[in-house]
C-alpha cells in the first residue's frame, strides 16, 4: 500500500505520504486530523490536488500520469462511521447491494453472514436495526461485495464503549476471515492494536509517526487515560483446566477458561490501570499473572505515569510490550527507571476476550 | 350533472394528465442536474425554466401562439405541428405552465437524497445509471410524486395560456376553468358555482396528497 496524497480543502491542508507492506494498516489520530479525507481519497469520493494512491499493486490515482479511477472501478469496500445503509432496503438487500454493481459471490455473502452473525437480521428493515447491528450489516455489505481493499472509517465510532467492545470481535473475525488489504481509521488504541499490524499516526493533516501498534500507540500522548494492552496468542489448557495464552518469547498469561478454545488464536485486553507493579515476585497474592519485564519507557503527565515494559520469557527472550499506569509517588517509592527490572501483576479476570 | 360540466371535467383531467406526463421526464433529468451538477450557468437555466411562474399566462400563451402559428417555427409551415385550437395544444400550454413547479419539486426531491448514499452505491461498483435507478429515484420518489401531483394541479387550473393556444371550444378544448369564465360572462352563476365547488374539492385532495408526500419524503430520503 503506497499513499502520497496532498489535498487542499477550505481551511485545511492534508499532506500524507507513507508506504506499508503489511495487510492491515491503521490510521490513528485525533478528530479533524484528516483521516476520513484520506480514506475518501482512496475511495475516489475526493480527488487529491496531487499525489499517487496504490493499493495491492493497483494504481487508483496518479496525478502525474493522469490516472484517476472512478469510484465504481476502484474495488473498495467502504464502511463509514454511520454505516450508510440504504434506508429503502431490507438488511438482506443491503447485503446484496453490489449485485447491481460488481456482483456478490454467494460464498462471500455466506461467510459474511456467518462471521458477523447476520442470519437473524436478514428480513429486517434497516430502520429497525440497532447501532451495532447497522455497523455489522455495513461491514457485511462491504465484505460481500468482494472488494480488493477494505476501508473502515471508525466503524465503531458511533457506538458507546461497552457496545464497541462487544462488536470488536466481529470486526476482528471478519477482517481475518477475508484476509484483505485494509485501511482502518480509529482513535481507539485498543481497536487499532486488535486489528492492525502497522499504524500510521496523522495529526493536523500531517503524517507524524509510523510503526507497530504497540510501540506507536503506547506513547503517552496517544495512549490516553484508559489505555488497554492487547495480547494475542494461542490458547493452551493445562491438566487442571486452566487456560493460558502463549505469547511471543515464551511468555504465558493465564486467561479466563470460560469461552476459551484450546489451540485457537485469541486476543485479550488488559487495561493499563489493572496492572500492579512489584520489584520482586509477590507471595500470598491471588493474582495469577506475574510477568518479569524490563522497563523501556516512563512517561509522566503531572501525577500520572505510564510505564512501558518488555515482558521477558523464561530464557530471557523478549516478549510483548505491556503498559501499566501508576502514580508519580509510586514510581519514586519503587525507584523505577528505564532498563530496570519490574514484575507486572494482574488477575486472570482482568483479561477480557477481544476476538 | 349538466353534460357541459361533465365534458369540461373530463377534458380538464385528460389535458392535465397528458401535460403532467409530458413535463415529468425533462423535469426529472433537469432537476437531477440542477441538484447535483457543478456546471456554471445552472442558475441561468433555472431562472429561464422558472419564467412561466412569474410571466402572465397570457404572455406565455402569446409566445406559444407565435411559435405554433401557421408561420411560426413550430407551426404548419415550420416543423409541421398543427396544435392551435386542439386539445393537444391545451396540453402543451398547460405543460409549459406546470413545468417550473414540477422542476422545482424534482430538484428539491433529489437534493434531499444524501449524496453519500449515491457515492456508496458507486463504491459498491454500481454505474451512474444504476445508482440513479436503484438509489436516487427510489429515495426521491415521494418528493417526485408530490412534484408531479402539484404539476397536475397547476395544469388542471390553467386558463390564460390555454385560452390563447387552444381556444374555448365546447367538447373539444373547453376545460373547467374556461367553462367557469364563460358561465360568469353569460351570467350562469349557479353552474359556475358548481364548477368552483368541484375544482375546490379536486384542489384540496391534490394539495392534501402533496402535503402528506412532502412530510414523509424528508424521513425516507436519509
Amino acid at each position: 500500500m503506497k499513499l502520497d496524497v496532498r489535498l487542499v480543502l477550505d481551511a485545511f491542508e492534508l499532506e500524507v505520504r507513507f508506504e506499508a507492506d503489511t495487510r492491515a494498516v491503521g490510521l490513528f489520530g485525533p478528530s479533524g486530523a484528516g483521516k476520513t479525507s484520506l480514506l475518501e481519497c482512496v475511495a475516489g469520493w475526493r480527488k487529491p490536488s496531487v499525489g499517487r494512491i496504490e493499493v495491492g499493486g493497483r494504481v487508483l490515482y496518479d496525478s502525474a500520469s493522469g490516472v484517476s479511477l472512478a469510484p465504481h472501478e476502484r474495488g473498495v469496500g467502504y464502511v463509514p462511521q454511520d454505516g450508510l445503509l440504504f434506508p429503502h432496503w431490507s438488511v438482506e438487500r443491503n447485503l446484496r447491494a453490489a449485485e447491481h454493481g460488481r456482483g456478490v459471490p454467494e460464498d462471500a455473502l455466506a461467510t459474511a453472514i456467518e462471521v458477523l452473525e447476520l442470519g437473524p437480521l436478514l428480513s429486517r428493515d434497516v430502520a429497525t436495526c440497532s447501532g451495532g447491528e447497522r455497523q455489522r450489516v455495513a461491514l457485511g455489505r462491504a465484505l460481500a461485495s468482494k472488494p480488493e481493499v477494505l476501508l473502515l472509517d471508525e466503524p465503531l465510532g458511533a457506538l458507546d464503549r461497552p457496545l464497541r467492545r462487544r462488536i470488536l470481535p466481529y470486526l476482528v473475525r471478519a477482517t481475518e476471515a477475508f484476509d484483505l488489504p485494509l485501511l482502518f481509521v480509529s482513535h481507539d488504541p485498543t481497536e487499532v492494536q486488535a486489528i492492525c499490524s502497522e499504524v500510521v499516526v496523522i495529526e493536523g493533516g500531517r503524517h507524524v509517526a509510523q510503526g507497530g501498534p504497540a510501540a506507536v500507540l503506547g506513547a503517552a500522548e496517544r495512549a490516553g487515560t484508559d489505555f488497554e494492552n492487547v495480547l494475542r496468542g494461542v490458547v493452551e489448557f493445562d491438566e487442571e483446566g486452566r487456560a493460558h495464552l502463549a505469547l511471543d518469547g515464551g511468555v504465558r498469561v493465564e486467561v479466563p477458561a470460560r469461552g476459551a478454545e484450546a489451540g485457537a488464536t485469541a486476543m485479550y485486553g488488559v487495561r493499563a490501570d489493572d496492572i500492579l507493579l512489584a520489584l520482586a515476585e509477590p507471595v500470598g497474592l491471588s493474582a495469577r499473572n506475574c510477568l518479569h519485564a524490563r522497563v523501556e519507557r516512563l512517561d509522566a503527565d503531572g501525577q500520572d505515569v505510564l510505564l512501558t515494559a518488555r515482558c521477558l520469557g523464561p530464557l530471557g527472550k523478549p516478549g510483548p510490550l505491556l503498559r501499566a499506569s501508576l502514580t508519580l509517588g509510586a514510581r519514586r517509592e519503587l525507584g523505577l527507571a528505564v532498563d530496570g527490572g519490574v514484575q507486572l501483576v494482574f488477575k486472570t479476570q482482568s483479561c477480557h476476550p477481544l476476538g | 350533472m349538466d353534460a357541459a360540466v361533465l365534458n369540461a371535467f373530463w377534458i380538464s383531467v385528460k389535458v392535465a394528465t397528458c401535460a403532467t406526463i409530458l413535463c415529468v421526464p425533462p423535469a426529472l433529468l433537469l432537476g437531477r442536474w440542477l441538484a447535483r451538477g457543478t456546471t456554471r450557468g445552472r442558475s441561468v437555466i433555472e431562472t429561464l425554466c422558472a419564467l412561466p411562474l412569474v410571466l402572465p399566462p397570457t404572455a406565455v400563451g402569446f409566445l406559444l401562439l407565435a411559435l405554433l402559428g401557421v408561420d411560426g417555427p413550430l407551426g404548419r409551415e415550420g416543423v409541421g405541428l398543427d396544435l392551435l385550437l386542439t386539445w393537444q395544444g391545451a396540453v402543451l400550454a398547460s405543460a409549459v405552465m406546470a413545468f417550473p413547479l414540477v422542476l422545482r419539486g424534482a430538484r428539491s426531491a433529489f437534493e434531499a437524497v444524501d449524496p453519500r448514499l449515491e457515492r456508496m452505491g458507486e463504491s459498491l461498483g454500481m454505474s451512474r445509471p444504476a445508482v440513479w435507478m436503484r438509489i436516487s429515484l427510489p429515495l426521491a420518489r415521494r418528493g417526485l410524486i408530490a412534484a408531479a401531483v402539484l404539476g397536475f394541479g397547476r395544469a388542471l387550473g390553467e386558463f390564460g395560456a390555454t385560452l390563447l393556444v387552444a381556444g374555448n371550444l365546447p367538447g373539444e378544448t373547453q376545460t373547467m376553468s374556461l367553462l367557469i369564465w364563460e358561465d360568469i360572462q353569460l351570467g350562469e352563476t349557479s353552474r359556475a358555482l358548481t364548477l368552483v365547488g368541484l375544482t375546490a374539492i379536486l384542489a384540496f385532495v391534490l394539495l392534501f396528497i402533496v402535503e402528506r408526500l412532502s412530510r414523509s419524503a424528508g424521513r425516507a430520503t436519509r
